[in-house]
């Protein structure tokens, strides 16, 4: 088969991170994985036809994710058609291969409708599914000239519907250490909703606003304590206060910082940003200060660092990395750096990689993978799926799947250097995280699906 | 008689603290507030972004909702209308809500020591939370005696005491 196009889909709850192999190498295109209806224009905008929207109050969103997972399908599919065609990504899907990111521990019986969607609807000729977290290493993130990139790395994946911790080993996830806390941005923006509303102004239902306001304003404390006392200050000499002046859609202005000094007429309308700034991040950190019943981002990596090998551990410790767009958060790393140096063994290096765009960098790892020859040999083709139906895809792909447990097959993992490997993962370990693809094809397993 | 002043304090004590489990069940549904993509959710969540296009009547013959399909309004140039598969219509057609696909996918039963995503949550925390002023959000170092509630100081409490406070939280 000759070598086809190929699409990379970043398929965040947030955003959609898309483009072609070769031509949009560096800079996808980010679309907004919503169907949005504006009162304002009356008019209803699919993923990117968002770009046309003028007046961006009292949005009215239908995410197809629910807490993170793909369970609109109708709205997805709306949003994908509009990707494929001539108005953002002009591709032949039935001449592509595709490379789809699916969340975390994703439902089994969703990943059908990923391989159903993928080859009944959209036809392409192969595609294959994995993790944001499990492209990274073909990425940038832990290059260091003249170093080879670590076995170790440890990811901490932020994004709109919760943060994942994520240590992957000799470039696969080790599941069983893979722990979530249920804070993401949506639930961020949410809160600063609530709060801004019962404060100053009803802004419930201007998600899109705050959501600016948000990512405008907000930071992650380095040292709580004193922030929340500077921010009890008087006005006059409180350093933490800030003026968002709020858009003003008909005139075609959008909200901004008041810088000191400025003068603003009289129709502006101001938010004050005071502890709101940090409380709000806060929350990644503390999620038990709203009542939710799960550790900060600190101690969930120190407990997840705990379930792996002991040998190993330090190394994790010095290869944190950080994605997904909370950890565009000024002080996110700084922050975390401090929390996670009081909790990791004296002996041991902290040390945290953050990439120049956090929300681009599993795509532009995604493009990196697509270009490697492993990509053409994992990913799934259409003919398999025909024969096998979703049992193909169970078969190759070589992240997260339901399968039970086969202990045997965990001793042949591929790749793994030295024999340093200690007793207790070999136990512990669920089942094995790779599968080398190349056998079992067609041995009278698939049992289901065939069409 | 002072035997009798102990039951009349208790009584007075538990009415005025709440039970732990209320508060929890507070927690909980504020959590689940903070999940919601729109603050007014229409009753027919998918409905309402159609209604004022459609034309109404559009009821099919058993009785049940039209089923409004978002996809099927849009063409786009380049991409073929095309008749989508039994699988695929079934997914578009039929949504499921999370819960629901949980309890389909069957992952509860797999055996323990495979993870999945009930459970990777994050372990439960070692401090407890850090109360702070539900008003101006300062610490909160009072407690509302209805609610429970965090405030500050006697101004937030005034303000908590007249927008805020639930009296009895259900």
């Amino acid at each position: 088969m000759k070598p086809s196009t190929v699409i990379i889909l970043d398929n965040g709850a947030s955003t959609i991170k898309a483009g072609v192999v070769g031509v949009h190498n560096a800079q996808p295109r980010v679309i907004t994985n919503a169907i949005v209806r504006s009162k304002g224009d009356k008019a209803t905008y699919i993923g990117h036809e968002l770009e046309k929207c003028r007046d961006y109050s009292s949005l009215h969103y239908r995410l197809p994710f629910e807490k993170g997972y793909l369970t609109d399908w109708d709205a997805e599919k709306a949003i994908w058609d509009g990707l494929f065609s001539q108005e953002v990504l002009a591709v032949h899907t039935a001449e592509s291969s595709l490379l789809i990111t699916e969340p975390y521990f994703n439902l089994p019986n969703l990943q059908n409708v990923y391989d159903q969607f993928v080859f009944e609807e959209y036809d392409f000729q192969s595609y294959y599914r994995c993790a944001p977290a499990s492209l990274i290493p073909h990425g940038e993130l832990y290059a260091i000239t003249g170093l080879p990139t670590p076995e170790c790395m440890f990811l901490i994946d932020s994004g709109f519907s919760f943060t994942h911790v994520v240590p992957i080993l000799d470039g696969a996830i080790v599941w069983n250490a893979v722990k979530r806390i249920d804070v993401g941005g949506k639930l961020l923006t949410n809160h600063l909703k609530e709060l801004a509303s019962f404060r100053q102004w009803n802004m419930m239902n201007e998600t899109h606003i705050v959501n600016d306001i948000k990512e405008t304003c907000c930071y992650v404390s380095t040292d709580f304590r004193q922030d929340m006392e500077a921010s009890h200050l008087s006005p006059m000499d409180n350093p933490i206060v800030q003026e968002y002046v709020l858009p003003d859609f008909s005139a075609n202005r959008p909200g901004r910082v008041r810088r000191s000094g400025e003068a603003l007429d009289e129709q502006s309308q101001v938010m004050y940003m005071n502890n709101e700034r940090f409380t709000v991040p806060e929350i990644i950190f503390r999620p038990n200060d709203i009542g939710l019943e799960q550790s900060g981002i600190a101690s969930t990596v120190a407990h997840s660092i705990g379930l792996l090998p002991e040998d190993l551990q330090g190394m994790f410790w010095a290869n944190i990395g950080l994605i997904g767009g909370n950890a565009k958060f000024p002080g996110f790393r700084e922050r975390l750096e401090s929390e996670l140096r009081a909790l990791a063994p004296v002996d041991c290096t902290v040390s945290i990689h953050s990439p120049k765009d956090p929300i681009l960098e599993a795509y532009r790892s995604g493009v990196a993978f697509a270009k490697k020859p492993a990509f053409t040999q994992q990913a799934v083709t259409r003919a398999e799926y025909l024969e096998m139906g979703n049992n193909a895809s169970r078969r190759k792909f070589r992240d997260w799947k339901p399968a039970p447990v086969d202990t045997n097959k965990g001793a042949e993992q591929p790749s793994r250097k030295g024999p340093a490997r200690p007793q207790r993962m070999d136990r512990e370990e669920s089942p094995p995280l790779t599968r080398q693809p190349s056998k079992g094809k067609g041995k009278g397993r698939a049992t289901t699906a065939r069409r | 008689m002072p035997p009798r002043r102990q039951p009349q304090r208790q009584t007075q004590a538990a009415s005025s603290y709440l039970d732990p489990e209320v508060i929890a069940k507070r927690t909980k549904r504020h959590l689940d507030e903070l999940e919601k993509s729109n603050y007014a959710e229409p009753s027919n969540a998918l409905a309402g972004l159609e209604e004022d296009e459609d034309t109404p009547g559009g009821r099919s013959v058993k009785g049940k909702a039209r089923q409004v399909v978002i996809s099927d309004k849009c063409e786009w140039p380049g991409m073929p209308k095309k008749k989508s598969s039994h699988n695929v219509r079934t997914a578009v057609l039929y949504k499921k809500n999370l819960d629901k696909l949980v309890e389909d996918s069957g992952i509860a039963t797999l055996p323990p020591e495979v993870p999945t995503y009930l459970r990777a949550a994050a372990p439960p925390p070692r401090e407890p939370p850090r109360l702070t002023c539900s008003v101006c959000g300062y610490w909160g170092k009072y407690k509302c005696r209805k609610c429970a509630m965090p405030y500050c100081d006697l101004n937030c409490e005034g303000v908590h005491n007249e927008t805020r406070c639930e009296r009895r939280v259900v």
